[in-house]
């Protein structure tokens, strides 16, 4: 790890970020000695090998010297598999067996796995079981939701409404999903589930737009304006009670998203001319400036870790950064390699991966170090992802 | 009208629009103990920090469009709600058309450029609108009379990119509804 650019905790504008060059993260060597027969089983070969790639703590090698191997069977059970594995890594090991009927059991079965040897080898969450929810615009007010797995299949259209679509975040559960849509005519927030039904979450005068749900799932926060201009509110789920916590009447709040504790709300604000991001403690409504530097900070996005990654503007483009409120902060930032021109952060449940755009197309950075990797390969304009936290 | 009313409302109103395509009708009775439904469940009687009812009437849903009468849209500079002394007769002859025409109401459509965050600038846009509002309003415009809407960045005027395109598409556009 190399330095590069000492942090100035009093710079201004374009003082540099720590930007952290790293040769990729450390891996450890998995082999694969299983047997495989039928289509089925070479799917989930394929699918596994393809996850705990993806997972970035395991490179996938041949011959006697890996440190993790999984050995024994995957066999053909005529539609599905039928799987009798052992995996062992320094002097540990953990069964395996199971079956599957139908390509999509085998695949989640495949991501299972995957994400429980992330979870005995490494003590980290896995994310092969998670999906990844994103905007694409055809045209003026002309966009759509979709979503597909965390690694790019089962992509599918979840609105067919052709108007603005704004902002899409899921909730904790990993089925809800918020977002801004236009099919009214106005900003409304809507509240889908993967299973197609929706229906209004705020329908009030002026904006309703930014539904972000607390980690405990019973506090929404959003931005509204039937009071004046853009303030943040949290509206609880199951007594409609509406609090405001900003009064910026020269200013506009945007973008809130929930500390893992769910006591603070980090959320952009222009109070000070230019969007830069504050927290506010919800109880007692008490908001911090945490950025200075740069022209923009928008898009925050907190993690389970106590981490925050946003977008920053310095000269020109975006890059993608990450601070911690409680250690160092702004000073101790650091710059995502090869991020530059990526918007719209979200991170994975594993506090390593961040899926971002570039305006056009949606790729996975890690900050750990490894190539940005690109999620799908569809013509078109595709911005906004979210990833869900399970 | 009680908020539950015009919640139902709006709900009627989504599953008429949505249920070729999301089946958010159907499923309702079938699957009445899905979580996935209980989940959808619609916010009702949304109160505010003094117990007061939140309402949701909007222009849009409740008045016709009134066609045939249009206005120049109102520019901005860039990240800048703020209303050049150019622009405010354009705000005027939308003041005088309201004194003149007592059924006519008024919604303000703010919008931004390309450039940023789509989500800041919906925030923006809302308060572009605002600032025409208030100056409006200074008028001796009733305030119940004017509504805002925000696109943000999400309707531009003009596809493209560059300042000629950008300084078109950092508006105000007004549209008219009849009571």
């Amino acid at each position: 790890m190399i330095l590069v650019g000492a942090p100035c905790a009093h710079a201004q504008g374009s003082a540099p970020l720590i930007v952290i060059q790293k040769e990729g993260a450390k891996k450890d060597s998995v082999t694969l000695t299983f047997r495989v027969s039928g289509a089925q089983g070479r799917l989930f070969q394929q699918t596994l090998q393809r996850d705990l790639e993806r997972s970035g703590w395991f490179k996938i090698v041949q011959g006697n010297h890996a440190t993790v191997t999984l050995s024994g069977s995957v066999s053909d059970s005529g539609s599905g598999i039928s799987s009798a594995l052992h995996c062992a890594w320094g002097g540990r090991s953990f069964p395996w067996t199971r079956s599957a009927q139908g390509q999509e059991l085998v695949r989640q079965q495949a991501h299972q796995l995957a994400d429980e040897m992330v979870r005995l080898i490494k003590g980290e969450k896995g994310i092969a079981q998670t999906k990844i929810a994103f905007v694409n615009r055809r045209g003026s007010n002309n966009s759509d939701l979709y979503v597909c797995d965390a690694d790019g299949f089962n992509f599918r259209q979840l609105t067919q409404d052709h108007v603005a679509v704004v902002g899409p975040r899921w909730a904790p559960n990993g089925r809800t999903l918020y977002y801004t849509s236009f099919i009214q005519g106005y900003p409304t927030i809507l509240k889908q589930t993967l299973g197609g039904g929706r229906s209004t979450l705020a329908p009030f005068r002026g904006l309703n737009t930014g539904a972000a749900v607390s980690p405990d799932g019973s506090t929404v926060a959003l931005i509204l304006s039937y009071q004046g201009n853009p303030e943040l509110y949290t509206l609880h789920l199951a007594s409609g009670s509406l609090v405001r916590l900003t009064s910026t009447k020269t200013g506009v709040e945007a973008s809130p998203c929930w500390s893992p504790d769910g006591q603070s709300i980090v959320y952009v604000s222009d109070v000070s001319r230019t969007p830069q991001l504050y927290t506010i403690h919800v109880a007692s409504k008490k908001s911090t400036r945490i950025t200075f530097r740069g022209s923009e900070n928008v898009n925050p996005d907190w993690n389970e870790k106590g981490k925050i990654v946003y977008a920053t503007r310095r000269s020109g483009s975006y890059q993608i950064a990450i601070l911690d409120p409680r250690s160092g902060g702004e000073a101790a930032a650091e710059i995502i390699p090869s991020s530059d021109g990526f918007e719209h952060p979200s991170w994975a449940p594993d506090s390593r991966h961040v899926v971002c755009s570039n305006g056009s197309s949606i790729y996975i950075l890690d900050a750990l170090g490894d190539p940005p990797v690109r999620l799908t390969n569809i013509a078109g304009k595709w911005i906004s992802p979210d990833w869900s936290s399970k | 009208m009680s908020i539950r009313f015009i919640l139902a409302a709006h709900m009627a109103l989504l599953c008429t629009l949505l249920s070729l395509n999301t089946g958010c009708s159907n499923k309702k009775s079938a699957e009445a103990n899905d979580p996935e439904l209980l989940d959808n469940a619609a916010v009702t009687n949304v109160t505010d920090e003094q117990g007061n009812a939140v309402s949701g009437s909007r222009f849009e849903d409740m008045y016709k469009r009134v066609e045939g009468i249009t206005f120049a849209p109102v520019y901005f500079a860039f990240d800048s709600y703020a209303l050049a002394p150019s622009e405010a007769s354009k705000i005027d002859k939308v003041a005088q058309h309201l004194k003149a025409n007592a059924s006519h109401v008024l919604v303000i459509e703010g919008h931004c450029d390309e450039r940023g965050s789509n989500e800041y600038n919906l925030a923006l846009g809302e308060n572009r609108a605002q600032s025409v509002r208030t100056y409006m309003t200074n008028l001796g415009i009733a305030a119940d009379r004017i509504q805002t809407r925000s696109y943000g960045s999400e309707k531009p005027a003009v596809a493209g990119s560059g300042e000629a395109v950008w300084r078109l598409n950092r508006r105000g556009e007004f549209a008219l509804y009849q009571k």
